[in-house]
């Protein structure tokens, strides 16, 4: 029976782990161990592992700092062994020597089932190309240049468009080398292109749905439409493009990155729902009304006789007698 | 624009700000003789006339000093007291909080009661408070007990253009000043009577009589427009306040609703004949607009055809009536203004040209800045409306916006708003808009009927 020793690093992740063959082992910093460790708290030869029924007998071979005991399924207590000191671990126990945390297993400890990956995970990992970064970069410039040229009423000049155009592909760039960088340094990989993509297709993505939004609260006749919907949309992109960046970046599981991004939203709709609540309520001189308008192509809604929407003043006067009675 | 600018509202400061003065004229005579009536000048109508002056003075009840001053001249023998609302409005619309003062030129001072308003003159009556006994008079009773100053007559007849007349008052707190200046007439452009007076009114000249030769008051200074153009409510509007006074018998007791049933009377009144009117149109690109309705609706207009730069065709049109209706130094009342826009796309695609058409479409809102004491907030409804003329082809569909508030002291009375908007044309747009200021619901509606079945683009 084989003796497994790990060496666990932050948050109680594998770091290392060593196979032992036979009967005994000894933990320490000399060489003659069989298990080294490079610790300057761990004493040269620090304890020995001898089988037993169900677990292993731990011997402290009369080291400076000693053993202490996490983690024992033979014992609920923890506790700090002192010099000679024998106890007897069971499967799995998790002792500290030195600075330095272990986790004892036999080779027939058991191993949860594998996860299976989403195929958008998959897929995600792919963006990470030039040929689909680039043809996606165009297509978010363009659109973007056009939104520029359409909503802009004043003469055509090429050079104010372009601060505008540099400053958002900074902010995005900005953004994507964070994450990259975040990957970098989690799993060691880099994601920058895939990165890149993502933000840029949830960016394409929020521009056509915005205005879809716009469109129909247009057709509806109503702001309350575009004030409920649109920051939904922007809200429920934004989860899914954080949950699509944990995904790449990070090691988390499905449920953890949906959790820290829905979290992150609930944080930004509290922020801002409380920094909107000082002005609920105030009174305002000016009128609010909702003033959208589009193109005749995008009217479908029908109009009413001006004999009806003048019947229906009634209602806003009993409406204004009730705000002038608060 | 306003140009018919209250004197009141012309100080930057509150409490320097209203400074009134009234000049109380002394006639030993009954009558003066026509022989004596025509060698007075500036001079001696100012040396008759100084001994009898009034100054109004509005009391902050805690903390004992005086917030503004006015000024006001005694009418009949029953010691009544003609002076502007705008000087007694504080103390009419809180009670509690201000009270009336006189201080004559000899040193007499007391309470005052205020009697009567009529706002759509700005006018206001008042009277010692208790004549004859100590009551309320901070001086004691000796002197509250004396009589005031003379009666000043009212001219009984118009005076003809050109006549001088002589403005008295306190300009600034200078001390008393005598304004020679000349008597124009009923201003025309005014929906509510003025006296066109070239003469310079100034802060502190409100409230004080202007005299003709003969010292008889023919108008109360009232307002100015500047460069000595100046107003004055005729003294028509105060013989009627002082008979309906006299009829009545008493004091007014509830101010509110006196001041919501003078509003309510003038809007009908106001209304009545303006939907009685022929509105009179004129285009304005291909669509038909609205004109000046009356001489008291003038209306302005404009266009970017001459702009170089310009890459769209604008052109404006904008009405309004001259007759704000002081209430308090942030509200007025009153005011009709129409406002109409032809857009066309030019050298500007549909898309560009509907993001120039809506945010001109956002950007409508009433000049009057009430405040939260006075009005509610706005409440609004947006329809896509058909136009009236239901037989023609094709029709044209327009996004229609009316929003109303509430006067929250004087019930039954709103500020109104309409906007509406062509949006069945990609490469046209036509806005109508209009604001009607202290209007009852079925005037607001029977208005937008009208200027919806007026102002159109076939």
């Amino acid at each position: 029976m084989a003796v497994i020793v790990e060496q666990l690093g932050w948050g109680g992740k594998r770091q290392r782990y060593f196979t032992v063959e036979g009967n005994s082992v000894t933990i320490g910093r000399s060489y003659q161990n069989d298990v080294v460790l490079d610790d300057v708290y761990i004493s040269p030869n620090h304890l020995r592992l001898d089988a037993a029924e169900g677990g292993w007998w731990l011997t402290d071979l009369q080291t400076v700092n000693g053993v202490e005991i996490i983690k024992n399924p033979r014992s609920s207590e923890t506790q700090l062994l002192d010099a000679d000191s024998v106890i007897l671990l069971g499967e799995g126990a998790e002792i500290k020597i030195g600075r330095t945390r272990l986790r004892i297993v036999s080779d027939s400890h058991s191993v949860d089932a594998a996860k299976e990956l989403h195929h958008l995970e998959q897929d995600a990992g792919k963006l990470n190309r030039l040929s689909i970064w680039l043809p996606l970069f165009l297509i978010s410039l363009a659109v973007e240049i056009a939104a520029l040229y359409f909503s802009s009423f004043i003469e055509w000049q090429w050079k104010n468009v372009f601060s505008i155009i540099l400053g958002t592909q900074a902010v995005l760039l900005f953004i994507a080398l964070f994450w990259g960088a975040l990957g970098r340094f989690l799993r060691s990989e880099s994601q920058f292109l895939s990165h890149y993509c993502l933000i840029l297709l949830a960016g394409l993505a929020y521009s056509v749905t915005d205005w879809l939004i716009g469109m129909l609260a247009y057709n509806a006749g109503t702001e309350m439409v575009a004030m409920i919907l649109s920051p939904l949309n922007a809200l429920l992109l934004l989860a899914l493009l954080l949950s699509a960046n944990f995904a790449l970046a990070t090691n988390m599981l499905p449920r953890q990155r949906w959790i820290s991004s829905l979290g992150f939203v609930m944080l930004i709709i509290v922020v801002s729902i409380t920094a909107q609540m000082s002005g609920w309520g105030e009174f305002s001189p000016y009128p609010s009304y909702f003033s959208g308008l589009e193109v005749p192509g995008l009217q479908f809604a029908g109009a009413e006789s001006a004999d009806d929407f003048i019947a229906s003043f009634d209602a806003i006067f009993a409406a204004a007698d009730r705000k002038a009675l608060d | 624009m306003s140009i018919d600018k209250n004197l009141l509202q012309g100080q930057p400061f509150r409490l320097v700000a209203l400074l009134f003065i009234v000049l109380l004229t002394v006639f030993l005579t009954a009558r003066p003789t026509s022989g004596f009536a025509q060698s007075n000048s500036a001079r001696t109508l100012f040396a008759d006339n100084k001994a009898g002056i009034l100054q109004i003075r509005i009391i902050d009840i805690t903390s004992g000093s005086k917030s503004a001053i006015g000024s006001g001249f005694v009418v009949n023998d029953s010691g009544l007291i003609a002076t502007n609302y705008h000087v007694v409005q504080m103390a009419a619309s809180k009670p509690e909080q201000y009270r009336i003062e006189y201080l004559s030129a000899d040193g007499a001072a007391g309470s005052l009661n205020l009697l009567d308003v009529d706002v759509i003159n700005d006018l206001a009556l008042v009277q010692r408070t208790s004549q004859g006994s100590s009551e309320g008079s901070s001086e004691g009773s000796s002197q509250a007990s004396k009589p005031l100053a003379a009666v000043l007559p009212l001219a009984a007849a118009e005076p003809d253009i050109g006549v001088p007349v002589y403005a008295l008052g306190n300009p600034l707190d200078l001390g008393l000043t005598v304004v020679p200046g000349t008597y124009n007439g009923i201003n025309q452009t005014s929906y509510h009577p003025r006296v066109h007076f070239t003469g310079s009114l100034n802060s502190g000249m409100s409230g004080g009589p202007t005299l003709n030769q003969a010292g008889e008051v023919v108008g109360i200074n009232v307002s100015t427009a500047g460069n000595q153009v100046s107003f004055l409510v005729p003294v028509t509007a105060l013989q009627h306040l002082i008979a309906e006074h006299q009829l009545r018998g008493q004091g007014v007791d509830n101010m509110a609703l006196r001041i919501g049933q003078q509003l309510l009377a003038d809007q009908d009144k106001k209304f009545a004949q303006m939907l009685s009117l022929d509105w009179s149109t004129i285009a304005l690109g291909e669509a038909t607009v609205v004109n000046e309705l009356s001489p008291f609706f003038r209306c302005w207009g404009g266009s970017n055809s001459s702009s170089e730069k310009a890459q769209l065709l604008s052109a404006d049109r904008t009405c309004r009536s001259e007759d704000n209706i002081y209430l308090n130094e942030k509200f007025n009342s009153g005011v009709i203004e129409h406002q109409f826009f032809w857009l066309e796309a030019d050298k500007l695609n549909s898309l560009q040209f509907y993001t120039y058409y809506k945010r001109l479409f956002s950007d409508f809102a009433p000049g009057n800045k009430a405040r939260e004491k006075d009005v509610g907030d706005y409440q609004c409804d947006t329809e896509f409306v058909a136009t009236n003329n239901l037989e023609a082809e094709p029709q044209r569909k327009t996004k229609a916006v009316f929003c109303a508030r509430a006067y929250k002291d004087y019930p039954q009375l709103y500020d109104v708003l309409f906007l509406q908007g062509t949006v069945d044309d990609s490469r046209a747009a036509f806005i109508s808009h209009f604001t009607l200021a202290g209007v009852s619901r079925d005037n607001a509606k029977a208005y937008v009927r009208k200027f919806m079945g007026v102002a159109q683009w076939r």
